[in-house]
């Protein structure tokens, strides 16, 4: 059965759903019992764009399909078009990656966990956790030059050495954020708001989320071991000894855990990278003209497996670039962990795959059995959602 | 200055949308709100309604899906209104300008009184955008 | 082929042994990459066979290739997050239709809406074609991804006769 949908001229962004986005949900009573995703008000079309330019412009383009994630982005890129020229960067140069890798992998955790905390109202825990969050980016910007964007990464290598001031300050910066995490994961085991919004809450089987593909941490928080750095290392992580966290809740809460988890792995991860930095060059040079071939490149980006398909003919740009970011992998698995739960609990089950694009802009509702129809914005779903758990 | 227009550059209510951007600038928007920049310190605060809002932050690209989006939003917010573009993309499109769903900068479907340049622009530059148009409704 | 790829060897043998001479190319580029380009009439049993024989049951994405006459749908699959598998299959423009395959993976349905929207290629049997990442309005011969649709060709249409 399908519904028209109404397009009410309605309200804003809100300011904290980064992304706009569109779903549909046919409700029962206070039940989801159908999704329809719409994405795309981002499409931008860089695929197509990808083949009008040269390889190095490319890695502009490419690092701005995130902002979150954007390193993830340059390095599964750079990766794909070393494989086609057939070149090994320097053992320095897949160290730093890593470290990059890595802090850009801390700073997205703790950015999710203040907006999943703002979701269900816990503002300050939103605010401490951003506020921590500093620390990551003053390191970042440290090694790169940059808050966002790092820019690190150019084909042949990094762009820019870390030096020992660097790597001494990384490391009391690295202490910090350890330590924080470490009182945010107790609060969030100790706390009953947490607790009640989050456990049990959006359920996705195991077999289920094998079935639907889903990738990264939803998918470790439903006890399946898999991880590109341990399954199909690339840059250092076959030389770096690290956990692969999961938990069996399959729920938000567990979704949780291996954030926090995967934090102190990382904190690990850069103590041994900078530990064991490898002497000697930071870059190689490499011919613009890249012969023909074919490569696909996988990394595990914060938010889970990002793959990159990449075809050359011989020219100075690509052929085909292909791009399939991790957030899409998790939607099929994100509409079948919404249906059957409450519409309250929709913001935090959908916070809980941390998708690229933050949470909603407009939802539509459709009551199945009267064929009622309304639209809520991302911050009044929010609101009712949290009302509404206050008066349980 | 009258009393309203007092109010208005005293504490500008800011309602924030993002028209296809890589989120970059959205981070840095909202970076400007926490512990560390403070914005709420300005008497700045963000509204989660355009008719409650005297000032429009926009970020990102104008994609042709939100196109239509971005001028409602933008006439739902009541007179006297200002809009600051955020970013690169804001302001130009690039480096985006020349994707096949991208229209261009914010410019070409609403106008802007201030742009804030940088891909993405630090806490402290959007900070200072938005003090110079603070400026700019003091003066007129 | 040196002792660290036998693996990946072992499975294109396993392909020529199943569908014989329909495997019109393989190649093993690296450790954990292989590409196989197999005949359109035997894509049903390939994949079958792949995805519930040999475990490869992770869909990671699917893409489409403009390749002149034809367009080139590649299916990469993954085994246990390790061996990544790109299957390829070649179908002619005037006649763009391959089996979904969301009947075996269910996870699959977002990358073939997307290979149609781009591409125009019709996936038949998936519940649900609609348009996923194009805007609503956008005219519906307009394929971005083919090359005959340049960017500029592409502006020029979508202002002029769509909607937008």
């Amino acid at each position: 059965m399908s519904y028209p949908t109404i397009r009410i001229p309605f309200g804003p962004q809100h300011p904290f759903h980064i992304e706009p986005e569109y779903f549909m949900f046919e409700v029962d009573g206070e039940r989801v019992v159908g999704v329809k995703p719409r994405i795309g008000y981002v499409h931008r079309g860089i695929e197509k764009a990808t083949e009008d330019r040269t390889f190095i412009q490319n890695l502009y383009l490419i690092e701005r399909i995130c902002g979150i994630c954007s390193h993830a982005h340059t390095t599964c890129y750079t990766q794909a078009i070393e494989e086609i020229l057939g070149v090994e960067i320097p053992p320095r140069a897949k160290f730093i990656r890593t470290i990059i890798a890595e802090l850009e992998r801390i700073h997205n955790h703790y950015l999710w966990l203040g907006l999943a905390a703002h979701e269900i109202g816990f503002e300050t825990l939103f605010m401490y956790s951003w506020r921590d969050r500093e620390i990551v980016m003053d390191l970042l910007e440290l090694v790169s030059g940059n808050r966002v964007h790092y820019a690190m990464n150019t084909i042949g290598g990094v762009r820019r050495d870390v030096t020992p001031e660097i790597v001494e300050k990384i490391r009391k910066g690295l202490d910090a954020l350890e330590e924080r995490m470490r009182y945010y994961k107790k609060i969030a085991m100790t706390e009953p708001t947490i607790s009640k919004r989050a456990t049990g809450i959006g359920i996705l089987k195991p077999k289920d989320a094998i079935a639907l593909c889903a990738v990264g941490p939803t998918l470790r928080a439903s006890g399946i071991k898999r991880d590109v750095r341990a399954d199909d290392p690339y840059i250092a992580y076959d030389e770096i000894p690290f956990n692969v966290i999961t938990y069996d809740g399959c729920d938000v809460i567990s979704r949780l855990f291996v954030r926090c988890d995967e934090v102190f792995e990382s904190v690990n991860i850069i103590r041994y990278a900078m530990e064991h930095l490898p002497e000697g060059k930071i870059r190689i040079k490499v011919p613009r003209r890249v012969p023909e071939g074919e490569a696909v490149s996988r990394v595990e980006a914060p938010r889970g497996e990002l793959i990159h398909y990449a075809k050359t003919s011989g020219t100075t740009k690509p052929e085909r670039y292909k791009v399939r970011s991790p957030t899409l992998g998790n939607i099929p698995s994100l509409c079948k962990m919404l249906v059957g739960g409450y519409i309250a609990d929709i913001p935090i089950v959908i916070a809980g795959i941390d998708p690229c694009f933050s949470c909603t802009d407009r939802m539509a509702f459709v009551n199945i059995n009267n064929n009622k129809q309304w639209i809520l914005s991302g911050e009044e779903l929010r609101r009712y959602a949290i009302k509404w758990y206050r008066k349980e | 200055m009258g009393l309203l227009k007092w109010g208005r550059t005293k504490s500008p209510w800011i309602i924030h949308f993002n028209t296809g951007g890589c989120n970059a600038c959205d981070i840095e928007v909202v970076a400007a709100l926490m512990p560390r920049y403070d914005i709420e310190r300005f008497g700045i605060i963000i509204r989660g309604s355009p008719r409650h809002a005297d000032v429009l932050v926009v970020t990102g690209p104008v994609t042709r899906q939100v196109k239509d989006r971005l001028v409602r939003i933008y006439e739902q917010m009541p007179e006297p209104k200002s809009v600051i573009a955020v970013g690169s993309c804001a302001i130009s499109g690039a480096p985006f300008a020349d994707c096949y769903n991208v229209y261009g900068g914010i410019d070409t479907v609403i106008p802007v009184d201030v742009y804030v340049p940088g891909c993405p622009p630090k806490p402290e530059a959007i900070i200072n955008g938005i003090v110079k148009l603070i400026e700019k409704l003091k003066a007129g | 082929m040196t002792e660290e790829t036998t693996e990946e060897n072992e499975i294109v043998r396993k392909m020529k042994h199943l569908i014989g001479k329909n495997v019109l190319e393989s190649e093993v580029t690296r450790p954990r990459r292989i590409f196989i380009l197999v005949n359109k009439k035997v894509f049903g049993k390939a994949i079958r066979y792949l995805t519930k024989r040999m475990d490869f049951s992770h869909v990671s994405t699917i893409t489409g290739v403009d390749v002149g006459e034809e367009i080139e749908v590649i299916y990469h699959l993954n085994r246990a997050g390790t061996t990544e598998l790109s299957l390829k299959v070649r179908v002619a423009k005037d006649k763009l239709v391959l089996p979904t395959i969301t009947d075996i993976i269910p996870g699959a349905t977002l990358y073939e809406r997307e290979v149609h929207d781009i591409l125009g290629v019709i996936f038949e049997g998936h519940p649900d074609l609609s348009p996923v990442i194009l805007p609503e309005g956008w005219p519906s011969d307009v394929y971005p991804l083919r090359k005959e649709w340049t960017i500029k060709k592409i502006q020029k249409k979508v202002t002029k006769g769509g909607k937008r």
